[in-house]
């Protein structure tokens, strides 16, 4: 199986402080991938290591086998949408087109065009007077016309309104069912993954709680329901990651690849949702405790 | 990458061709003029006579004529430009980029890291020094007459703008190659102040104080000093009764047979070769005070073994003065260039 990024003890300093400390992780090529983990995880860190912008502190990342930024052959293989989605304010949406066409040699001049037109914007305009889904829009159309072979992106609907937001994730759907392209993509929010992701990596500082395909990862969790009982009376197959009791009732989450016999539990189905704030919740050794495990998001 | 450097760069540009196509206008509309008035002023002129008519020449231009306007603009833009290129083109270079956080799209093209700074510091730096000796070539055509008039006859008249031969500060920097000099280091301080401190405005401000005080510094301080200084000691009644001297402080304003010499320090001394701070009462005859450095106070302090000492650089030293000058500054562009390489490496950004 070949890897679109692969990390090995992978780690990053910023001064005294490290942003990404010990991240190993492999994503497999092919996918859709969505990177998911509350802020200062060091989704940023890690996606910005593998786009060779910075360089590790410590360990090693290889992005389709590759190391990050070496030469011009591998940035070209990479396509990035940076976090907010940065533009050159100044220039217009053509001069934008071509810089994209200066600076690739792969460069889709067909394409980046019909997906300006498709998308409305007109060429004159100056991008800092763009709207935020129009400006990310523009960014994506410059990440994609490159032809890369993956395609990396930084929160890039964080920032938009709901519509923008359902508007980029479209075009990133679309642009999916037509490339053979990994795409790699972080979120801190789930309900943006959900939509387009087939594969998902939960990141808490720094460590990778669950990775897996989407509809695995749902088909071996389930919520068990019941009269109150200790954890320590679950099968040994059922792996506990979140728990909560009342004075009657005992709820859990487990993963477990056989399924649940017990007759005294109510199984439910798990979510998405839930079982990545399951996973981001749970305790992590070594991390700090006076940072929010999860931030609320307007 | 060079499209693309052009595709940023191509405002700034044309706003410094307009510029210099403007003053190319003001200089080739009065150019002719003063070149017919020089020629005149010194056709037939033998010996001595021609240093008369020239120094004739240029107190006659500074009565009347708009030349010695157009002169001084001249000087303070040459002079101003590397500033002006550090403070609008070096500075946000980068600074902008890092302020609109776009360093994260230009980084992940197919360009690399490398090739996107080596081109850009190359090319905008060469337009840079390409704009401002045009600038001075311009300059140093415009006023050839002049320099030629200041080469023939001296600085005259002293205090006025023709007082500074082609070693003074704002001469000598505004002339031959320097301007290359100073235009690449102002870029590439620029830039570099934009790299360290990452923020555009802050950066101009940097750029500019740190670029006056060099421009003040280099010849006050390193200049002097590039070649050990002549010195000559000139006495007589004759020298003393040049109008070389002005007589409150008793410096010495020309070199006697060296018209282009750069006089770094000047005074009276005794026999015994000791500073005199003063003129002797016994010479300080009324008249003598009214009229500087008349034939008697001359005369006086010549029959008292009172002799003029004149520390200076020759006038000819100016193209080995002129060489060190510019390789000073483009070692030190070089050396700002290697701040932003090493400051923008992915280790530390």
């Amino acid at each position: 199986m070949s890897f679109v990024v692969q990390a090995d003890r992978l780690g990053r300093k910023y001064g005294r402080r490290w942003a990404l400390r010990d991240c190993t992780l492999a994503i497999p090529e092919g996918k859709v991938v969505g990177l998911v983990g509350p802020n200062g995880a060091g989704k940023t860190t890690l996606l910005h290591l593998a786009v060779g912008l910075l360089a590790p502190t410590s360990g090693s990342v290889t992005v389709l086998g590759a190391s990050p930024a070496d030469g011009a052959a591998q940035l070209g293989r990479v396509g990035f949408v940076a976090q907010d989605t940065p533009v050159y304010p100044r220039l217009s949406v053509a001069q934008h087109l071509r810089m994209g066409e200066y600076l690739n040699p792969g460069w889709d001049r067909q394409l980046a065009r019909s997906r300006v037109e498709q998308l409305g914007l007109d060429l004159r305009q100056r991008a800092g007077t763009l709207s935020g889904g129009q400006r990310a829009q523009l960014a994506l159309t410059l990440a994609i016309a490159k032809r890369p072979s993956c395609l990396i992106l930084d929160e890039p609907v964080a920032s938009l309104d709901p519509l923008a937001r359902r508007e980029f994730l479209r075009s990133l759907m679309e642009i999916v069912a037509t490339d053979e392209i990994s795409v790699v993509l972080s979120s801190h929010l789930i309900a943006d993954l959900e939509r387009v992701c087939d594969y998902l990596v939960v990141l808490v500082a720094s460590r990778v709680q669950i990775a897996g395909e989407v509809s695995d990862l749902l088909s071996s969790h389930y919520r068990l329901c019941g009269p109150r009982r200790d954890a320590r009376g679950l099968p040994a197959s059922q792996r506990v990651i979140e728990e909560s009791h009342t004075d009657k009732q005992s709820t859990f989450l487990v993963r477990t690849s056989d399924p649940v016999l017990d007759p005294a539990w109510a199984i439910r189905p798990v979510t998405l949702d839930d079982l990545v704030i399951a996973y981001m919740s749970r305790e992590v050794p070594g991390e700090r405790p006076d940072r929010p495990r999860l931030k609320v998001m307007s | 990458m060079i499209r693309f450097t052009w595709l940023q760069f191509r405002v700034q540009a044309t706003v410094a061709l307009a510029a210099l196509l403007a003053f190319a206008v003001l200089l080739a509309v009065t150019g002719p003029r003063l070149a017919s008035l020089y020629a005149d002023a010194i056709r037939g002129c033998q010996g001595a006579g021609c240093a008369n008519a020239a120094n004739t020449f240029l107190s006659r231009l500074t009565i009347t004529s708009p030349y010695p306007a157009v002169y001084e603009v001249g000087v303070a833009l040459t002079l101003a430009a590397p500033a002006i290129i550090g403070v609008f083109w070096g500075a946000p270079l980068i600074a902008r980029e890092l302020d609109n956080r776009t360093l994260a799209l230009a980084w992940t093209q197919s360009v690399t890291r490398t090739r996107w700074l080596m081109v850009k510091l190359a090319l905008t730096g060469l337009a840079a020094m390409a704009v401002t000796e045009a600038l001075a070539l311009l300059r140093a055509w415009w006023s050839d007459p002049i320099s030629n008039a200041i080469g023939r006859g001296g600085p005259y008249p002293f205090g006025s703008v023709f007082d500074q031969g082609r070693l003074g500060s704002f001469i000598f920097a505004t002339s031959g190659i320097t301007p290359l000099g100073y235009a690449a280091f102002g870029f590439a301080l620029g830039t570099a102040a934009g790299v360290l401190i990452r923020r555009v405005v802050p950066a101009m401000a940097v750029t500019l104080a740190i670029f006056a005080v060099v421009q003040v510094a280099i010849p006050v301080w390193a200049r002097p000093h590039f070649l050990p200084p002549d010195r000559t000691v000139v006495s007589g009644p004759s020298f003393f009764a040049s109008t070389a001297m002005s007589v409150g402080t008793l410096t010495a304003s020309i070199v006697p047979g060296q018209p282009e010499a750069w006089i770094l320090a000047s005074g009276p001394i005794n026999a015994a070769g000791k500073p005199v701070g003063a003129i002797p009462n016994a010479c300080l005859v009324p008249s003598a005070a009214q009229k500087p450095a008349s034939p008697d106070l001359g005369a006086c302090m010549a029959s008292r073994g009172i002799e003029e000492a004149i520390t200076y650089q020759p006038g000819g030293r100016y193209w080995p003065f002129q060489w060190m000058e510019t390789g000073i500054f483009l070692a030190a562009a070089l050396a700002l260039a290697c701040i932003c390489f090493w400051r923008l490496g992915r280790r530390r950004t």
